[in-house]
């Protein structure tokens, strides 16, 4: 997008207001909280919480290791619970029996709410990073699997005749027309499952742990600390906000033709480089046109 | 049915209990000979002895029920009808939707339950500030579900309804949400699941009462065999509420099934015959 000098005028009136009411709010609530309108035990001020963010972040540092302690375990949850959640997909569509066999203990593993599991896990795994990896991999399985497998089995009829008629293989027809059908709905379930991978990082380090924004977070409020408390939640809200817009851009780049703007910059780039391909065929036929 | 249909379908029931008979006996067989750890995984025979034990022996589990049960109730009705009633207003109103976007944004980022040390160093130990985790954690899935089904009514309709002089609420209520039910209905259930881990988080943290209280003790002692109970017991309740909320759901979203349509038609068909013969009575 070319910047004419427009945009910058757009944007600071479309955003003007938003940062004029946050202002507004932020300054009712610490006059209400100095007033005494509100007790500052429940609802600290926006100002001890600045001073919060800053310390955690910049004058101690503490948060640091917590923050990417809690975010490894939860990524690393996701990754193990989305490979397992994609395989058993492909299975299941697959092979109806297998589907057969296996379903009914999925729905028993949805319908359990997976964060009753939390106490036995860390009695498997320790107190250690282990247990939140594998809560998290248990409670992200279920949106990826159902997703997955919704999406492989939406194909549209009509699709995979053109494709037969063309003389497209097994194979082909699978990899071409249904694993491509499927990655839209295959995304929204891992974006659902990475939000939820965190979570389930989160709440095991709640339950029992040495490290992690959790702990830290369990840690200030049991200290009536709200201010800190409440800063440690944030800094869940941004981990979120960073794990999901990363999903986000993976979407985007791998599920490219559901938007029209990437589509159109992806159908360019192939043009240029099948142009580019062609160009080089011609030049070699040229030449050996010369030759003869 | 179809005879084969039905013989069919008996058999492959059969196999489906037998492969899970299977599994236990290998299960039991791998207990026994010391091959699996009990730690890990108690013996089958050691679980149905702890549902005895639980539910008629001992029967401790059902006031923890209750206790829990009762705070998922209370907590997601009021987290729900606090959700849909603000979907509705925020989704109908173009001004409030535009500010409170960046808000709603940054609070569906935030892992919910993670509030729940916060609340409760804020509200105290006991039922309340438990209540609030499950409202807060049911809150969400129907408001966001909520606004995008009203925001996503069909223009064309709209429109057509408004130049043939429908008023607001008449739109609102034979146009907008008639279209968002099935959407709201599948926030609801997602709230209804997550007022089931919610309540167990907040019994993780504050381990006085209730079913996950229950768990954490029993995973401490490491009496395994009953913490299986006691998590079997959820996901029977898990299952119950799943196939509740499916048929409040059909009931609720009639004109999406067939049965519903046709026993709704039936109805109105009645209604309207019952009208007009008194009509024509007078």
């Amino acid at each position: 997008m070319r910047d004419t000098g427009f945009g910058a005028i757009y944007w600071t009136v479309r955003i003007a207001p938003h940062l004029v009411i946050f202002a507004a709010l932020l300054t009712l609530w610490e006059v209400a909280v100095a007033q005494g309108w509100i007790t500052s035990i429940m609802i600290p001020r926006p100002s001890k919480i600045g001073a919060a963010i800053a310390n955690l972040y910049v004058i101690k540092g503490t948060i640091w290791e917590h923050f990417f302690i809690t975010l490894g375990e939860a990524v690393f949850g996701f990754l193990i619970g989305a490979v397992v959640a994609i395989l058993l997909a492909l299975f299941s569509s697959l092979s109806e029996r297998f589907e057969r066999y296996v379903s009914p203990y999925a729905v028993v593993l949805n319908v359990t709410p997976g964060i009753a599991l939390t106490p036995l896990i860390i009695a498997w795994f320790g107190y250690g990073m282990g247990s939140k990896i594998a809560l998290a991999a248990v409670i992200c399985f279920f949106p990826i699997f159902v997703n997955t497998l919704t999406g492989l089995r939406q194909m549209d009829p009509d699709r995979e005749e053109l494709f037969r008629s063309l003389g497209a293989s097994n194979r082909q027809v699978f990899f071409k027309a249904r694993v491509p059908a499927a990655l839209p709905l295959m995304f929204a379930g891992m974006k659902i499952g990475l939000t939820t991978a965190l979570i389930g990082a989160v709440v095991a380090e709640f339950a029992q742990a040495t490290a992690g924004v959790g702990v830290l977070m369990a840690r200030a409020s049991f200290a009536l600390d709200m201010a800190g408390s409440l800063a440690a939640l944030l800094s869940m809200t941004l981990m979120g906000l960073l794990l999901f817009y990363g999903m986000e851009l993976l979407d985007d780049r791998v599920v490219f033709w559901r938007r029209e703007a990437r589509m159109s910059a992806v159908s360019r780039a192939r043009a240029k480089a099948w142009k580019a391909r062609r160009g080089q065929r011609d030049e070699k036929n040229n030449m050996g046109g010369e030759t003869k | 049915m179809t005879p084969e249909g039905a013989r069919l379908k008996w058999r492959r029931r059969g196999n489906h209990a037998a492969i899970f008979l299977g599994l236990m006996a290998l299960w039991q067989t791998g207990s026994w000979t010391g091959f699996l750890d009990p730690l890990f995984f108690p013996a089958p025979l050691d679980i149905l002895a702890s549902f005895w034990r639980i539910y008629v022996t001992q029967g401790n589990i059902w006031y923890h029920l209750y206790v829990s049960l009762g705070l998922v109730l209370a907590g997601f009705t009021m987290g729900s009808i606090l959700g849909v009633g603000l979907g509705a207003v925020v989704g109908m109103n173009a001004t409030v939707r535009r500010f409170l976007q960046p808000y709603v944004i940054v609070l569906e980022a935030t892992p919910r339950i993670a509030v729940a040390p916060l609340l409760i160093a804020a509200l105290g130990f006991g039922p309340q500030s438990k209540i609030a985790i499950i409202m807060l954690v049911c809150f969400f899935a129907p408001f966001i579900n909520t606004l995008s089904g009203v925001l996503n009514v069909n223009r064309d309709r709209m429109e057509l309804m408004r130049s043939l002089g429908a008023s607001k609420m008449q739109v609102l209520r034979k146009l907008v949400l008639p279209d968002a039910i099935p959407v709201i209905m599948a926030g609801e259930r997602l709230a209804m699941t997550s007022a089931l881990s919610g309540v167990l988080v907040a019994e993780f943290i504050q381990r006085d009462q209730g079913i996950g209280a229950l768990i954490l003790t029993y995973t401490r002692n490491l009496n395994m065999a009953s913490a299986f109970a006691c998590i079997l017991t959820l996901t029977a309740i898990g299952f119950l509420i799943f196939k509740g909320m499916e048929m409040v759901d059909h009931h609720v979203a009639y004109w999406k099934n067939e049965a519903g349509l046709k026993r709704m038609t039936e109805k109105r068909a009645r209604a309207f015959a019952a009208r007009r013969g008194g009509l024509a009575h007078a």
